[in-house]
């Protein structure tokens, strides 16, 4: 598993900040790309921020109340590093089970 | 010297959608889209492993299907029709089987739901549905069914797009072809998908007329199927609707879209949402209140749920039936592959 | 039985004195890197296929590579099949060395019609005057509980046609080197990458078989070379044959026969074709019996190719006919009957023990 974090984006016009109202997600969580995760207030208004992708929440930044700096970070996913790709699974390597033993006489020849 | 050609007006005296009957069409969108959204969850829970989700597209989908006549037309679908076989009915279980990996094309009986199997090669079933059509032609019945092919703008790149318009023109076959142009083949863009930007523009060249037309507006795909409908029924041969729209979700739940695209270009492509857009014009006009709404909701849930138990229940087929399903009259060779396929293996 | 050591070879234990740079990865890594350095080595290589591009494919084997070798080497396609493998033809006959990709194995049916008529006979129709130097990458085979059309084993499909060479890797040391030697050749190489081992990670001396030397060179440490099978367990009593995927399956039934006293060798064949005949000689003829498993369905399949190339050399001495452990003779089925299709450890074994018990006469 890998991490990503991201940061506080620019929200627009030079904001510097943000204020956070209220997390919508918490640790742990599985969230779609583009749900809300996050009310932020900035100076100019409140507003909600989608989640830039899919993945496991691992860590939140900034309880609500806090100032958030653009550019600090915001949120962690978590990532899988071995993704199976377009569709399908990615295989387990799993310990052979078997039912069947060889029962051979071998010709020592 | 070319015109474009015209839709035969045959649906001059069509009348308007009732009340109910946009109602009707909203609860259809309000289920494809909690249905969507939830396979998408489902995947995440484990309960699929995969899933092609239809977000942003119920518009294009629930009002093309809901113009389909199911006592005499066939659809042939390709794997991202969840809201077309939804509104034409087909056992959604059954067609959510083929995302939880229990049979690939799905579990429906495609027959008497007059929805082709699932299709997994893009524009795979678009010369099937020419074929049903001209047997149409052939088998001379006066109430002719019409086959409607769906396919999107990367499919309408694969040689086989331009047969199947070509014959279908050639023959005066009656199919509708669907386009979807939702924007995105996996990570490619349509610019750099559909030469000249549009599918629809490429059907004068074959003589067959075409409508492009908004794909988020219900209402507008709806009367531009039936329009299409009425004019392959009465002999005129087909027809090419090309339905703009917009892939909102992944491609798959494998899918990353942040690789290729922007939330920020998403949110202005992807232009209103089809299914609010539609409830704002139900209640300006007044064909329903909120209460319906919740309703509709309410409704949605309740068959999301019936159709996560139906999949959660929905055991692996028997292995016997990868042997038995190959051909209609099995070889011996196959019948002995079958007869140590079960002595030898732990099977299902 | 005798006393005997069972060595299981693997790249690292090199007893070549050359230098080795030995690094773990992945095989999609390894893939990457290869295709990395082949840009980087000849500007005349270019690379594409559907989401080939800005994405780096589905399965992230271009990864990076548009962005660092720029849109004119490493571009997107439109969805078509026929049109990228004609394309590649096309290009071929302007000088470049097209390294296209089919995105799955399934997805080559499209363009069987290219790939047939076209890619495989132009140097044949031109007198050699037109060769086609173009490798043709296939995630292949199954395993990965894919929608249909994602799982299949079109080997025997491609092998069948003249003017066709077929690779398949069953590692990532393995896929690095075939990947570069293939891109650097004259004819058309089918390149089968097994979809399901892409993310297992596993030693790779990219120091090795340095480029430009692979043809002669001792590939591997057990001397077999770049164009060739490759032994990748010793044994005495059985020789199992596998490629792709098959390969690491095979090793963990030789596992489980060393618990009932058989020393089973395993020969990974890489080449599917040219099949590496003298490998398949050299191995039966110690062991005397033989078990070829493939995904791919039975009738028809590669293994009867190789029964048939072993049979030819080792009929004196073989001890019984030699088994094939196959797919089944249906469509690939879907992920919850997979592991019913794929050759399991049982029927690996049970192929086994009817070839320990036959006896002639």
């Amino acid at each position: 598993m890998a991490e990503i974090s991201f940061p506080l984006p620019d929200l627009g016009e030079g904001l510097i900040e943000a204020t956070v109202l209220d997390w919508l997600v918490e640790p742990g969580q599985q969230v779609e790309r583009n749900q809300p995760i996050v009310e932020l207030e900035t100076t100019k208004s409140a507003l909600e921020l989608p989640s830039p992708q899919a993945g496991k929440v691992v860590r939140i930044h900034g309880a609500p109340g806090d100032t958030i700096n653009v550019g600090e970070p915001l949120i962690v996913f978590e990532v899988p590093d071995d993704t199976a790709g377009i569709v399908g699974t990615v295989p387990k390597d799993e310990a052979p089970k078997r039912r069947v033993r060889l029962s051979a006489v071998l010709d020592e020849d | 010297m070319t015109t474009e050609p015209a839709l035969a007006a045959v649906d001059d005296d069509a009348a308007p959608l009732t009340h109910h009957q946009l109602r009707e069409l909203y609860t259809l969108m309000a289920a494809v889209r909690h249905l969507d959204t939830s396979a998408v969850a489902w995947q995440r829970q484990g309960i699929i492993p995969g899933y092609a989700p239809e977000l942003g597209q119920e518009a294009a989908q629930v009002g093309s299907g809901y113009a389909v006549d199911r006592t005499r037309d066939f659809v042939f679908p390709t794997y991202r029709e969840m809201g077309v076989a939804r509104a034409m009915g087909v056992d959604m279980v059954g067609y959510m089987s083929t995302h939880k990996a229990t049979w690939h094309g799905g579990m429906y009986n495609p027959l008497e739901s007059r929805f082709a199997p699932i299709q997994a090669v893009v524009a795979g079933s678009v010369l099937h549905a020419v074929g049903w059509a001209h047997g149409q032609t052939l088998s001379g019945a006066p109430d002719m069914g019409v086959a409607m092919t769906y396919f999107g703008d990367g499919a309408s790149s694969q040689g086989d797009v331009h047969e199947a318009m070509n014959f279908a023109a050639v023959m005066n076959a009656p199919v509708i072809f669907f386009i979807q142009n939702n924007g995105w083949a996996i990570s490619v863009p349509t610019d750099r998908q559909v030469a000249g930007g549009s599918v629809a523009a490429r059907a004068a060249g074959y003589g067959i007329p075409s409508l492009q037309i908004d794909g988020n507006d219900v209402v507008a795909v709806y009367e531009a199927t039936r329009s299409a409908f009425a004019h392959c029924r009465a002999g005129n041969g087909p027809v090419v609707i090309e339905a703009m729209t917009y892939r909102r979700g992944p491609h798959s739940t494998a899918d990353d879209p942040g690789r290729y695209r922007t939330l920020e270009e998403e949110r202005l492509d992807a232009g209103g949402d089809p299914l609010e857009r539609f409830k704002q014009r139900l209640l300006a006009e007044g064909v329903a209140d909120e209460a319906f709404f919740a309703a509709a909701q309410r409704a949605a849930e309740e068959e999301e749920e019936a159709i996560r138990a139906g999949i959660a229940d929905l055991g692996p087929r028997p292995g016997s039936e990868m042997f038995s399903l190959v051909f209609q009259e099995p070889t011996p060779a196959l019948q002995s592959q079958a007869t140590a396929w079960r002595e030898e293996s732990e099977h299902v | 039985m005798s006393e005997t050591t069972t060595t299981v070879r693997s790249i690292g234990d090199s007893t070549d004195t050359g230098a080795s740079d030995v690094q773990q990865m992945s095989m999609q890594q390894a893939l990457n890197r290869a295709l990395d350095e082949v840009l980087a080595e000849n500007p005349k290589t270019v690379i594409f296929g559907e989401d080939c591009g800005r994405l780096g494919g589905v399965f992230r084997i271009t990864d990076g590579l548009q962005a660092k070798h720029g849109e004119e080497r490493v571009f997107d396609t439109p969805l078509a099949e026929s049109g990228i493998l004609g394309m590649s033809v096309g290009l071929a006959m302007a000088g470049f060395h097209p390294i296209p990709e089919v995105q799955f194995d399934g997805f080559a049916y499209p363009a069987i019609n290219q790939i047939v008529c076209q890619i495989a006979r132009m140097n044949y129709r031109s007198r050699g005057t037109l060769p086609m130097p173009i490798t043709l990458r296939v995630p292949s085979f199954g395993g990965i509980r894919a929608p249909e059309h994602h799982g299949e084993s079109l080997e025997a499909l491609f092998a069948h046609v003249p003017g066709l060479k077929v690779v398949s890797p069953s590692n990532p040391h393995d896929a690095y080197h075939l990947l570069k030697y293939a891109a650097t050749r004259p004819d058309p190489v089918i390149f089968m990458e097994p979809k399901s081992r892409y993310w297992q990670k596993g030693p790779v001396d990219v120091a090795h078989a340095a480029h430009g030397q692979a043809t002669h060179d001792a590939g591997v440490d057990d001397g077999g070379s770049l164009t060739g099978a490759r032994v990748v367990r010793d044994g005495r009593h059985l020789t199992l044959v596998a490629w792709g995927a098959m390969v690491s399956r095979c090793l963990q039934v030789a596992e489980l026969a060393a618990e009932d006293g058989i020393d089973v060798e395993v020969l990974d064949l890489r080449w599917l074709k040219p099949i590496d005949a003298e490998a398949l000689a050299r191995s039966v003829g110690k062991t005397r019996r033989a078990v070829v498993v493939h995904e791919a369905p039975l009738t028809s399949g590669l293994g009867a190719e190789v029964a048939q190339l072993i049979t030819q050399s080792c009929f004196e001495t073989l001890k019984a006919p030699v088994e094939r452990i196959t797919g089944f003779d249906v469509p690939y089925p879907s992920g919850d009957l997979e592991d019913e299709y794929i050759p399991n450890i049982d029927r690996i074994l049970f192929g086994i023990q009817r070839v320990l018990e036959y006896r002639r006469g």
